[in-house]
Order: structure tokens, then C-alpha cells, then sequence
């Protein structure tokens, strides 16, 4: 779902940049330690977990695959800025290493998919915990799924709108593109992926390593 | 004259970040075309085996987003977009790719980080948790398959998941207590 590399132009890369870099920076401090022996461990295998998370693959059908986030999971076990750092660097590593997403779109990626989705799914998780727990698990994951989609939908929606001679396409296909799997296959596996994992934590007690 | 490390690998670093946010400036055919080709003629070493690679990974989404854009307004009665744009759309994502995968081939990303410490400490943590956890991940989907006689449904698969995650998680705080105690011995 995240905005590859030429897609948008500087006028909208460069400001996302500068809005996310002192955002992982108060996240990584805040989350992770003042220094760097008590932050570097946790953020980086956490990070890594987040990776592998991210390379699971699951049919569906057509033959094809698709791929859970697992950054609400993250969220609801630590913080949702503790999966806000660790989706970030995520999807620098992925820019790097496998060509997926991109450099020049890295903070317009980070902050729809790791910081509005992940804090949507957590104002979700906190209206609807008391209630039925596990439904909010998968209402959390769900929501934060949308949320991420709608808001790439519209951050490439408005690049239509700065230059449709730059980026042709308009914004109700972009919002078919991203918000259709996103109803109806990514959302629901996520939510069904985040409420599984969280009850065999639970039942584990696992989570109390968290 | 070579350019010593580690000043080679940062400027490669500084070069490719510039270079891929000027791409992502372009928004003239003639202009991408002309970048296009100085690309791959400063490029040339390995430029086949990256331009298959750029090609495969971001010419499919990008050739996509135009057909749908002109699709759209041939659907809606909307004018067409110009073509002109048409093969911005297509020519810009995978130049961008195509500069990525050529510079990452020649810099050395340790290096390029040397000047950070901390930068320096958190891939390599990253690169070998991540080497670790994906041994474990792989041994465990292996297990699954091998224990179903069939193909594993959705369901069972995204059971399978949760509990591979379980074992990731437990297996990722312990290593970073191990990695946060050798890094305190070796006085970081």
C-alpha cells in the first residue's frame, strides 16, 4: 500500500520529511531510552520482528498473496509511537534492500502508515476495550488499516490536485486502488491476524514480555 | 584516482539522495529520457542486471497508474490526460528505482554511517536480529506445511502466523537484553 518513489513530487516528499524526522526522534527517545545502550537493542529487534512480520506471506485467492502490516500489533503491545519508530525504519530497510516503497517518499509512507494508522487503530482499541476485547483487537487493526489507505489515497489525491500534468491519475482511482483491497482483503486479514496473535500471546503469557 | 572510504561511500550516499529527489522533480519526458541515459552511461557497470530488476519492481505499478488515469477519463468523459504525462508516469518511478539499486551496489552502508555511531550500532543490530528471526520464521512455516497433508487453508495460515509472531516476539526481547548486556561490556 505505500506510495513508491515518483510518485509524488518534492513539493509534498520534502515537508513529509521534515514534519517525520523530529517525530522519530521524540518517538525513538521517548520509547526506547535517553541513550543509546538502553534504546538501540529494543528498537532494533523490535524493528527486525517487524520485518519478518511483514515478509509472511498469505494466499488468497487468485493465486496471489497478501501481506499483513503487523504495526497494530505492535501498537497495542508497546505504544503506538513505539510502532510509529519501528514502521519507519521498516520501510527504510525495505527501500533499501528490497526496492519496495522509497527513499524520497519515506515520511509521507511513515506517517500514513505508521503514525495516523497506528493511532486510529488506538483510538478504536480505547473506545471499544471495555466492551469486547477482542472485537476491539480486530477493530483496532482494521480501522488502522483504512486509516493508513485513506490517507495515502489523499496525500496522492492532492498531488493530483498541485499538478495532474505531473501525477495524471485522479484522486477517485487512487482511492479505489487503495481503499477496495484495503476494505475487503488487507483490513479484515490484519484485524483476523492481530486478534489471533494477541489471544495466543495471551494465552501464552507472553505478553508479559512486552 | 580512486575516492578513499569512508568519504566515498557518504558522498555515494549524498550523491543518490539528491539524485533521487531531482528525479522525483521530472516531470518532462525529454528531460526524464535525457536522465534516463546519463543514468545508465554513468551507471554502466551492472546497469543490465539493475534495469531488469528496476524495471520488474516499479514499471508494472507505474505503467498501471497511467492506463487507469487515461481508463478513468476515457470512462467519464473527462479530456485525456496528456500523453506526455502519460510517459512521465511511466519513466520516472522506475529511473528512480534504477539509481537506488546501482548506488546501493556501490557504497558500503556501514561506512557510509560510520559517521554516526549510534546509526552504525542500530543496522547492525537490525541486519542480524533480522537474519535470526527470518531463520526461525522460515523453520517454523516449514514445520506447518510439513505437518498438514494438504495445503494450509487461510485460516490455518494465519493461525500459523500468530504463533510464529509469539515465537518472534519472545525470541526478539530476549535478544535485546542479550545484545543491550554485551553492548554495556563492551563499555558502549
Amino acid at each position: 500500500m505505500h506510495v513508491p518513489d515518483g510518485f509524488l513530487s518534492p513539493q509534498i516528499t520534502l515537508p513529509a520529511w521534515v514534519a517525520a524526522a523530529p517525530l522519530w526522534a521524540w518517538a525513538a527517545r521517548r520509547q526506547f531510552g535517553r541513550t543509546p545502550v538502553e534504546a538501540l537493542p529494543v528498537m532494533g529487534s523490535l524493528t527486525a520482528l517487524a520485518f519478518v512480520v511483514q515478509a509472511l506471506a498469505f494466499p488468497v485467492p487468485g493465486g496471489t498473496t497478501a501481506h499483513v502490516s503487523g504495526v497494530m500489533l505492535l501498537a497495542l503491545l508497546y505504544h503506538p509511537l513505539t510502532a510509529f519508530a519501528c514502521e519507519s525504519l521498516v520501510l527504510l530497510l525495505q527501500a533499501l534492500l528490497l526496492g519496495a516503497g522509497g527513499v524520497t517518499t519515506l515520511g509521507v509512507n511513515a506517517l500514513a502508515l505508521g503514525l495516523l494508522g497506528p493511532g486510529a487503530g488506538w483510538l478504536a482499541w480505547q473506545a471499544l476495550r471495555r466492551r469486547h476485547e477482542r472485537a476491539a483487537a480486530f477493530a483496532a487493526a482494521w480501522v488502522a488499516t483504512q486509516a493508513s489507505a485513506l490517507a495515502v489515497a489523499g496525500v496522492l489525491g492532492l498531488q493530483h490536485a498541485l499538478s495532474a500534468r505531473y501525477f495524471p491519475v485522479p484522486f477517485p482511482v487512487s482511492l479505489a486502488a487503495t481503499m477496495l483491497p484495503s476494505l475487503l482483503l488487507t483490513g479484515p486479514l490484519e484485524g483476523a491476524y492481530t486478534l489471533l496473535t494477541l489471544s495466543l500471546l495471551r494465552k501464552a503469557r507472553l505478553h508479559e514480555l512486552a | 584516482m580512486s575516492w578513499p572510504e569512508p568519504g566515498r561511500s557518504r558522498g555515494l550516499a549524498a550523491l543518490w539522495l539528491a539524485a533521487a529527489f531531482a528525479a522525483s522533480a521530472m516531470a518532462d519526458p525529454a528531460v526524464l529520457g535525457a536522465a534516463w541515459g546519463a543514468a545508465l552511461l554513468l551507471l554502466r557497470r551492472g546497469a543490465g542486471r539493475h534495469l531488469r530488476r528496476a524495471l520488474l519492481l516499479a514499471a508494472p505499478l507505474s505503467a498501471a497508474a497511467a492506463l487507469a488515469a487515461w481508463l478513468w477519463a476515457r470512462l467519464a468523459g473527462l479530456p485525456l490526460p496528456e500523453p506526455e504525462a502519460l510517459a512521465a508516469m511511466v519513466l520516472r518511478p522506475p529511473l528512480i528505482a534504477f539509481l537506488g539499486l546501482a548506488m546501493l551496489a556501490r557504497l558500503d552502508p556501514f561506512r557510509a554511517l560510520g559517521a554516526w555511531p549510534a546509526a552504525t550500532r542500530l543496522l547492525a543490530v537490525v541486519l542480524g536480529q533480522v537474519h535470526a528471526l527470518r531463520l526461525l520464521s522460515e523453520e517454523s512455516a516449514l514445520g506447518l506445511r510439513s505437518r498438514l497433508p494438504a495445503r494450509p487453508r487461510v485460516g490455518q495460515v494465519v493461525g500459523g502466523a500468530g504463533a510464529i509472531t509469539g515465537a518472534l516476539l519472545g525470541l526478539a526481547v530476549r535478544n535485546a537484553r542479550d545484545v543491550g548486556d554485551a553492548l554495556r561490556s563492551r563499555g558502549a
